[in-house]
């Protein structure tokens, strides 16, 4: 894991990075959080897309979002339509889709769509932190 | 009831056999059933004819003297009945008797299961569509449950540990739920008797199932229910009715729009219909779409037999099913059942 630029954010400790999570679903996201602050990042919770831009543009997270990990079930729009959405607020964020859809055409597409992983629920820990630090690698490499 | 050009028939016999008749022969269109007679007045399809609205009599001379009788079908069973039909009735009446109509019973009791296995098959065959839709439902508590469950493992704060269970206790009786309905569901129809449907009920079941048909979330669902809608029906039959019609609806829509569901009484029969905003169907394909085995989906999603099955079902209980469809507009279909009456 590289040097983060979020050290010491939200809990003067130091951060390995700002991960956004979005599921309708309180304890999915409860779930993650955990996992995640683990692992040392800082995670930012929202119940749907619309809710994600309202949080993360609060402050100065909209500069240091470094992740998205996403439902691709919410309101008014599905599957791709999520990622454009996403895509169009922050172009250079990667995303992982985390779905309780094991749909085996879906996540083909999601990944020749480019996003950096397709995570079935119920995902392990340590998978889903292993994913999240793999997105983080390819971030540095492409210079984001 | 003497239209010329339709067989008039009486039964004998309200037993087994007489239920299973009256289910094929108020079927037939050929056929008018003028009445049906048992000595015992407790006997089943007794209440069954009540129900269709056909004449019944304990009576059985009264309804083998009638000169008006084509056929006389004896399933009683009993010779002294044998004698007593061939002494009183009308010289032009036939008579459908002894061994028979002992055939003619068991090849209806043969077609009647047949025609239940479609039922069944089609309907698990169909389940296939919702197989994403649940698995989905389910995963989500089951990472809940999962993730809680090792954290309480090395989690050592009390409180956090009877949250946690708390969660986890949800979860499970979200995966419980799911699998009730499910298997509700597949039950088959033909454990179940025909009895009072309490139609709103009924239609909020099917809807927890249809929903499995889309991965979308952008459904509407508008619901306009008369307080107490009941029909007669089998409610496994009437269920997989409404799945079969719901299913349909959200895939027109591809999973997004809006699904009116609606339920009142008029003049004694339980109106039902349901509506979505898909693509409607076009006028050539509307005269097909009850023929067995035809459809407009790929194989994964349809065997062509649902509305067929449909249709039979409303039929079996005296209903009538309508569709109204506009291309790009959207489908009604409209279920009418006879009500269950107070009197009974």
């Amino acid at each position: 894991m590289s040097e983060s630029k979020t050290a010491g954010m939200f809990s003067g400790r130091k951060s390995e990075g700002l991960v956004l999570v979005v599921d309708d679903e309180p304890d999915v996201r409860k779930v993650v959080r955990m996992t995640l602050e683990k692992a040392g990042y800082d995670v930012v919770e929202a119940e749907d897309g619309e809710k994600a831009i309202e949080e993360i543009k609060k402050g100065e997270n909209s500069l240091l979002l470094n992740l998205i990990i996403t439902d691709i079930r919410m309101p008014n729009m599905n599957g791709i339509d999520v990622l454009n959405y996403y895509r169009k607020e922050w172009p250079s964020v990667p995303l992982i889709v985390l779905t309780g859809f094991p749909d085996l055409d879906m996540a083909t597409s999601m990944l020749q769509h480019g996003i950096s992983d397709y995570l079935v629920k119920p995902v392990e820990a340590e998978k889903l932190r292993a994913s999240v630090a793999k997105a983080f690698e390819q971030r540095e490499v492409r210079g984001f | 009831m003497n239209n010329p050009d339709r067989t008039t028939v009486v039964i004998l016999g309200a037993g087994k056999g007489g239920t299973a008749l009256l289910e094929l022969l108020t079927h037939l269109p050929g056929v008018a059933v003028a009445g049906i007679a048992d000595q015992d007045a407790s006997a089943p399809a007794l209440s069954y004819a009540r129900q269709l609205e056909i004449p019944i009599t304990q009576d059985l001379l009264s309804l083998i003297r009638r000169p008006d009788i084509h056929l006389i079908v004896n399933v009683t069973g009993d010779p002294n009945i044998d004698g007593l039909v061939a002494t009183h009735k009308h010289s032009e009446t036939e008579v459908l008797g002894g061994a028979a109509s002992k055939v003619l019973w068991d090849l209806v009791q043969h077609v009647s299961k047949i025609q239940s296995q479609l039922f069944q098959t089609e309907k698990l065959a169909g389940m296939g569509t919702f197989a994403s839709g649940i698995a989905h439902d389910i995963n989500n508590p089951l990472y809940i449950l999962l993730a809680f469950s090792e954290n309480i493992l090395e989690e050592t704060d009390i409180p956090v540990i009877h949250e946690r269970a708390r969660s986890i206790i949800e979860a499970g009786k979200r995966i419980q739920g799911i699998c009730q309905n499910i298997t509700r569901y597949a039950r088959a129809a033909k454990d179940v008797d025909t009895t009072p449907v309490n139609v709103n009920a009924k239609l909020d079941e099917a809807l927890k199932i249809a929903r499995y048909a889309t991965i979308l979330q952008d459904l509407s669902i508008v619901r306009s229910f008369d307080e107490k809608v009941e029909v007669l029906a089998n409610p496994n039959e009437l269920f997989q009715v409404f799945v079969n019609l719901m299913t349909n609806a959200i895939h027109a829509m591809d999973g997004r729009g809006t699904l009116t569901l609606s339920s009142c009484c008029e003049n004694g029969i339980g109106k039902i219909s349901i509506a979505d905003t898909g693509c409607g169907i076009s006028t050539e394909n509307l005269e097909k779409i009850f023929d067995p085995f035809f459809t407009t989906k790929s194989p994964e999603k349809g065997t062509g037999l649902g509305l067929h099955n449909v249709r039979e079902i409303i039929k079996k209980y005296r209903g009538n099913l309508t569709v109204e469809s506009q291309v790009g507009e959207g489908t009604t279909f409209i279920i009418e059942l006879p009500k269950v009456s107070n009197s009974m």
